[in-house]
């Protein structure tokens, strides 16, 4: 049996900074991802944010990958954050930009596929140094003990011995259940998110959320596009594309059931939102059925590729560096050549194939992701025998009004768990007053759990002070008391302190209502909110064009069962399944595996797995 | 133990890939603007080259016999391969080769990269579909030939290779004959094989290898030989034309089959249409039995 020190399981951001950490500290790992390569199964909102607290310090993101600020493929640094409040057409908008900033050195949008290979490669070469690295296309189906060994079993490879694993596998921890080191997460302790990413050309991103050329903006939104669901949605943007997405409670959408996509519909009719991705969308003329079989065929595929070429190159003109790249490089004259190149291409297509140009807006890529709420579901000793939890497996996700940071708390604990198996190797001691208790230890003076314990006044104050246009009268009738303790500096303080004495989490189903979410923002709107038109009406994708546009590596076996088909629980998948894997069959359910996005909404009520390694969903922006 | 010395023939081929191919007005491939690559079952022995770099930590040369500008050809294997060493063998002399006529310049291209233990060739070429060199170049080496090999492994002690084959006998299709036989051999590597890496360094090696090949691929030109006729010491009267007994008298279309089947359109865009595929699926089951 081969060994090795260190196996990190799972190959997101978390795992790989705890790759890239033990490895520069000259350590021995083994990464396993199930995905066929790394990033394929990530998907994130997301921005991932780097932190300087007051108290405390944060392994942020620089401090792991040196080069990150340099060289890596994150999409824009945020600096814009507004939260919007809506109701039919209205919107009331709070500059929340402030409390974005608020102890942050940077906050950026960041799209997973690519940024995760960034990091692997990052990670892997260090690791390859080490005499381990990254093993992909691999899933690990158990862990035992023989004695003092610990032994790695997956459904690829042969068996490994190692002395110490860091479990990074997501929400859907399989390490964590099978060790039984925690149950699985319950409704009330998350988020269901669903995201679409859509395509914009770069600099009409700069123009139309009036950034700069690297800058980026974040939108929420709470109200009424919600449909009467406790969370809200985003819209984040990328370099050339935005990140549209809707999360909420898990539990308030059992409460009253609603297609996940018709969320995401919900925001995508909104008509700031429609504003926002709307683009010029080429469109074909039907192909005359009178011509020969050959001449329609030929027609057909001569539009697609003058189609992509066009959008190619329309690309490239909106992107101020591609043009100086491609001008450069020589492929072109000057930039006005890509002009009158791009104005003649859309001149033939018009003319020549009766394309016609619509306004519309095009969407790339359908991804859903279950979100654990850290406030009420991280593990408190997040380690089993010498197995390390961090990020999503250990269910630490920050979620505290409109801060919105889970990427940023895995690679801090992947940092942390690196560092606490290291002294362990160093002492050959992988005890759990040792091991397990150290890093526990650790993560717990992390500044993020901190946030997850407790409200941090100075943060309210800044979002407070964002919000001080709003109408007392209107969050007074729904929280009276605690407005007007809210409204003075020395009765802030002091409510601050003796709520956190009192314990978060007793707050939440005060905070986290209905009210919050929804109530007072459509009221807000209404009363206040300016009225926005929109000129055109989007064509949304089905949820079966949406997943027919994936790239799946169907597996013949499917890697979920479902074991009460019957229950209610699982009667309300045929509903919130974001991609619809599962009908009503007489009585009871039947799940169709082949378009399952992995993201374990039914995993609470079903014998759930990852695929086996490559098989499943392959995202290609996450 | 000294290490195993592998040589993989390769074969320059047009883009059959979809979009890619060209035709003239009579319906023959027009080659100047078709795309050329390595050949796809070429591709699949070099991929079967790597799996014993990786395993055991095998030397490739890669040889083709073409013009000029396959050398590009060669770098898309070796980048596949992480090969050593790159050999093109080439000369006007070589044109109009038939396959045995080309069997004997791969021969003395095999002999001049230096005494090999396994050669590795494709199953056919895309484009002249024969099968046939392979088999003709290891007659000419005097090696053991194995074709159709689905797997293989080494014995480094013994150097022995033992090799599943995917056979037809009597009849019956997809029998896998296993057969061990002593180093050299000539390995044609059936259109199905494929690489199993089964440990985790095995695992980790292959991507040491790769990494090394992406960046041996970029200077490829560093590894690679030209050989013109004289160098590889081939005979002439064996080579070229006047090696090649077979004569094209006549290529000729195949004609179109007439189709029997019927089939009936049925735009899928919304749920009743789809109602009806299922109905008629279901229908077609119901009569389909179950032996």
């Amino acid at each position: 049996m081969e060994k090795y020190d260190v196996a990190i399981i799972g190959g997101g951001s978390a795992g790989l900074a705890a790759l890239k950490q033990l490895s520069a500290l000259g350590k021995q790992v083994i990464l396993f991802e199930a995905g066929n390569k790394i990033g394929s199964k990530n998907i994130s909102g997301g921005i991932l944010y780097s932190k300087k607290p007051k108290k405390g310090k944060t392994y942020n993101v620089e401090d792991i990958f040196e080069n990150f600020l340099n060289d890596a493929p994150f999409e824009r640094k945020i600096t814009k954050y507004i939260l919007h409040a809506t109701s039919k057409d209205k919107v009331f908008s709070i500059d929340l930009t402030a409390a974005h900033e608020y102890e942050a050195n940077f906050g950026c949008s960041v799209l997973m596929n690519k940024l995760n290979q960034w990091f692997s490669q990052q990670a892997g070469e260090a690791a390859q140094k080490q005499g381990g690295g990254i093993v992909s296309g691999v899933h690990v189906n158990s862990i035992r003990w023989e004695g003092e060994r610990t032994i790695i079993q997956t459904d690829e490879l042969e068996e490994i011995e190692v002395k110490a694993i860091i479990a990074a596998d997501g929400v859907n921890s399989e390490v964590a259940y099978m060790t039984g080191a925690r149950q699985k997460f319950s409704p009330s302790e998350l988020y269901q998110g669903v995201k679409v990413v859509v395509k914009l050309p770069e600099e009409i991103i700069n123009q139309r959320f009036s950034i700069e050329q690297d800058d980026g903006a974040a939108h929420l939104f709470a109200g009424d596009v919600t449909l009467d669901h406790i969370g809200g949605g985003f819209l984040y943007t990328n370099r050339d594309t935005l990140s549209l997405g809707a999360v909420y409670h898990f539990d308030s959408l059992l409460e009253t059931p609603v297609e996940p996509y018709e969320l995401v519909n919900t925001l995508l009719k909104n008509p700031m939102i429609s504003e926002f991705v709307k683009d010029e969308v080429p469109v074909r003329s039907e192909i005359d059925k009178d011509l020969p079989k050959e001449e329609q065929m030929r027609i057909r595929f001569a539009v697609t590729k003058m189609i992509k070429n066009w959008s190619e190159l329309r690309d490239v003109y909106y992107s101020k560096k591609e043009k100086e790249r491609l001008v450069r490089e020589g492929k072109y004259g000057s930039a006005e050549e890509i002009e009158s190149q791009l104005s003649s291409l859309r001149d033939q297509m018009s003319t020549k194939y009766n394309i016609k140009f619509d306004t519309d807006y095009v969407e790339a890529e359908y991804s859903a992701k279950l979100v654990p709420d850290g406030k009420r579901c991280r593990m408190e000793k997040p380690y089993f025998k010498n197995i390390l939890f961090v990020g999503d497996a250990a269910g630490r996700g920050i979620f505290v009004g409109p801060r919105i940071e889970g990427l940023n708390v895995g690679i801090d604990d992947g940092a942390r768990a690196a560092n606490a198996v290291a002294r362990a190797l160093d002492k050959g001691n992988f005890a759990n007053n040792y091991l397990g208790e150290y890093y526990s230890q650790s993560v717990e003076e992390s500044p993020y759990t901190h946030d997850l314990k407790a409200i941090d006044k100075d943060y309210l104050k800044i979002f407070l002070d964002a919000a001080k246009d709003v109408p007392k009268d209107i969050i007074s009738s729904k929280y009276g008391l605690v407005v007007k303790m809210m409204s003075s500096n020395t009765l802030r303080s002091f409510a601050v302190g003796f709520a956190n004495i009192l314990g978060y989490e007793k707050l939440l189903p005060i905070i986290e209502t209905v009210d919050t979410y929804v109530k007072v923002p459509t009221e807000l709107a209404e009363r206040l909110g300016k009225s926005i038109s929109t000129s055109y009406t989007p064509t949304i994708p089905s949820i079966g064009q949406r997943v027919a546009k994936l790239n799946f590596n169907d597996d013949s076996v499917s890697h979920i069962k479902v074991l009460k088909p019957t229950s209610e629980f699982m009667k309300n998948m045929v509903t919130l399944c974001p991609t619809k894997c599962y009908i009503m069959e007489k009585e009871g359910v039947m799940i169709q595996h082949e378009g399952c996005v992995e993201c374990g909404t039914c995993s609470e009520q079903t014998d759930w797995k990852h695929p086996r390694g490559e098989k499943g969903i392959n995202y290609q922006y996450g | 133990m000294d290490p195993i010395n592998t040589a993989v023939i390769v074969k320059l081929e047009p883009d059959f890939s979809e979009g890619n191919v060209s035709y003239n007005p009579d319906g023959t491939l027009n080659r100047a603007e078709t795309k050329n690559i390595l050949g796809p079952h070429s591709a699949i022995a070099t991929a079967a080259a790597f799996y014993a770099k990786v395993k055991y930590g095998a030397k490739i040369s890669i040889g083709t016999m073409g013009p000029p500008m396959a050398e590009s050809m060669l770098q898309q294997a070796q980048l596949i391969s992480d090969a050593d060493d790159l050999y093109l063998y080439s000369d006007r002399i070589f044109a109009g080769a038939d396959t045995l006529a080309t069997a004997e310049v791969l021969k003395s291209g095999v002999q001049k990269m230096g005494k090999m233990d396994i050669v590795f060739s494709g199953h056919r070429a895309s484009d002249g579909e024969t099968g046939q060199t392979g088999p003709q170049t290891a007659w000419k080496l005097g090696m053991t030939f194995l074709g159709h090999v689905i797997e293989y492994e080494i014995n480094l002690e013994n150097r022995t290779v033992r090799a599943k084959r995917l056979v037809r006998m009597q009849g019956i299709y997809d029998i896998v004959e296993e057969i061990e036989a002593p180093l050299p051999v000539f390995i044609a590597i059936d259109p199905s094989y494929k690489s199993k890496f089964n440990t985790v360094s095995q695992r980790l090696d292959y991507e040491r290898y790769q990494k090394e090949a992406f960046e041996r691929a970029k200077n490829f030109k560093q590894y690679l030989k030209v050989f013109n006729a004289v160098q590889i010491e081939a005979d002439p009267k064996l080579i070229g034309i006047s090696g090649s007994p077979t004569i094209v008298y006549k290529v000729e279309r195949i004609p179109k089959g007439k189709a029997t089947r019927q089939a009936e359109v049925i735009d899928g865009a919304n749920q009743e249409d789809i109602r009806k595929v299922v109905a008629r699926l279901r229908q077609s089951l119901s009569t389909m039995v179950i032996k």
